[in-house]
């Protein structure tokens, strides 16, 4: 009997690419995408308690000539009426909502800094890294629990840029800079897309939230974690104040 | 005949094919981890752990001291920068040791079938090797000629990707960064001196090669994947052999045979 390859072909290739979907299935977040019509807004405000604290600047040990002799500490940026910024706002648990950011984030050296120092951003988006400085960067993420090396991507030149996946588990990774080892960052990789940064009044904004209870998440480097309860009614905006002290001296 | 009728005459025949090709990888390519973990528990636990934390009894006094395999970080991969090791990677390490470490070639201390027991029983300690799987390997093309123009280009090369920044204008490891480098355990780690000689992970060009593309994991050493071409890398290559006491320094066209103590 002849047997046609072309089938045999076929059912070898479906295998093949039902295996390799099979492989490359992501691990499986806890969230569910639906469509959210009635959503809530959360308002609200991250502020630092107690007197302003006095940092000291950073002070430049490499490529002074470019980097300058001291850089101010980005650590506690404070604005008025006490808005903390570079805070990390996010719901954890929500288990169902809007879809994923999937847009590209950036990460930009410049002048012997990361910028931006904190942001989210949702399994499977992907980051694009670059430099504006004529020295050598590397930009270096890391697991901040383990501090197990995510990949490590030389930027030996100014404009050079290059986009990576972010890793396949919602994780807080800690970002540096081997070359200048002042250079941090942090991104809050999360498996729902309910998070926001704070701007240098220290406010944020998440939007079409499913009606419901949650525990807001408020993140800062030094300052810690803290959680409040919030409770959203559809249609409406539920405002959040909260304050975080200044309990680690950087 | 109807095409569904020919599928079903096929499959057994294409299921009892991917049986045998499942069982002979098998016997080939995957160690077993319980013979493994006696290879393991007689030739690394004193130096590596019992758990593979690296914190074996002799490695208080082993500098650098032994890998903690937990994390599945490994430095010398053929593999992009993060990814995981491949086998052959690791028996790699096995089979030649790493120069200028504790860590010594199991070449004939160990069979084939020994390695792949031990890779098989060392890869239970981080939880990756369960959920990922290593990236492609890194493609590298062939070596141009060792030239004293390669050379020269390839100084220029050093001076273009900012390489002095970590290893200093002459090569020795004395850059403005080099004081203040840490590895992914918080342990201080210094920029290879490239005129000592003999590359910790291989002294062939393509070795050296291989370093700039995939970095090392774990370390500082990034990789340059994104912003090198393969004829700058190569060129650089050349250049890095040209500073090292292990290549003649008669550039010849061929590419350098390492001497001495050099010689892989």
């Amino acid at each position: 009997m002849k047997i046609p390859m072309r089938y045999g072909l076929r059912i070898l290739s479906a295998s093949i690419i039902s295996g390799a979907l099979l492989l490359a299935r992501p691990v499986l977040a806890d969230y569910t995408v639906e469509t959210v019509s009635n959503g809530g807004t959360i308002e609200g405000v991250v502020k630092l308690s107690g007197a302003a604290l006095q940092i000291a600047p950073i002070k430049v040990t490499k490529n002074q000539d470019y980097c300058g002799q001291s850089i101010p500490s980005p650590v506690y940026s404070v604005g008025k009426d006490g808005g903390l910024q570079n805070v990390e706002v996010y719901l954890k648990g929500i288990t169902k909502g809007k879809a994923l950011s999937t847009d590209t984030i950036s990460l930009v050296n410049e002048h012997c800094m990361f910028n931006p120092r904190v942001q989210g951003a949702n399994i499977g988006q992907q980051i694009k890294i670059s430099s504006n400085d004529p020295v050598l960067h590397s930009t270096h993420p890391q697991n901040a629990s383990t501090n197990a090396t995510i990949y490590n991507i030389a930027l030996p030149f100014k404009g050079f840029s290059v986009t990576k996946p972010l890793p396949a588990i919602p994780e807080l990774i800690k970002v540096k800079c081997d070359a200048h080892e002042w250079m941090h960052a942090w991104i809050w990789e999360l498996d729902n897309p309910y998070f926001a940064t704070t701007g240098d009044d220290g406010r944020f904004t998440i939007k079409d939230v499913p009606p419901g209870t949650y525990t807001l998440v408020a993140w800062h480097e030094a300052a810690g974690e803290k959680p409040t309860s919030v409770t959203v009614s559809a249609g409406k905006t539920a405002t959040v104040a909260i304050q975080l002290a200044a309990t680690q001296t950087p | 005949m109807r095409p569904d009728v020919r599928i079903a005459t096929l499959l057994p025949a294409l299921v009892t094919l991917l049986i045998i090709a499942r069982v002979v990888l098998a016997q080939d390519d995957v160690g077993d981890v319980h013979q493994g973990k006696v290879v393991y528990e007689q030739y690394c636990a004193l130096c590596h752990g019992e758990q593979g934390d690296g914190k074996g009894h002799y490695s208080e006094d082993t500098t650098p001291v032994p890998r903690d395999f937990r994390q599945g970080t490994f430095k010398w991969r053929s593999t992009p920068s993060g990814s995981l090791p491949t086998d052959a990677d690791l028996e790699k390490v096995l089979v030649n040791g790493l120069f200028g470490t504790s860590m010594s070639s199991f070449s004939t201390s160990l069979t084939h079938r020994q390695r792949l027991d031990v890779i098989a029983y060392i890869k239970t300690f981080s939880p990756r090797f369960a959920t990922e799987k290593p990236e492609a390997p890194i493609t590298i093309p062939p070596e141009p000629p060792y030239t004293a123009e390669s050379v020269t280009r390839g100084e220029a090369v050093y001076q273009k990707f900012n390489c002095a920044q970590c290893h200093g204008n002459g090569g020795h490891g004395d850059g403005p960064s080099a004081d203040d480098l840490k590895d992914d355990w918080g342990n201080e780690i210094v920029p290879y001196d490239f005129t000592e000689g003999h590359v910790k992970c291989g002294n062939n060009g393509s070795d050296i090669y291989r370093v700039f593309i995939a970095g090392l994991n774990g370390t500082p050493m990034p990789s340059f994947a994104d912003s090198i071409s393969p004829a700058e890398a190569w060129d650089l290559v050349h250049f890095i052999q040209s500073l090292s006491p292990d290549y003649p320094k008669n550039v010849t066209g061929t590419p350098p045979t390492p001497i001495g103590k050099g010689a892989p």
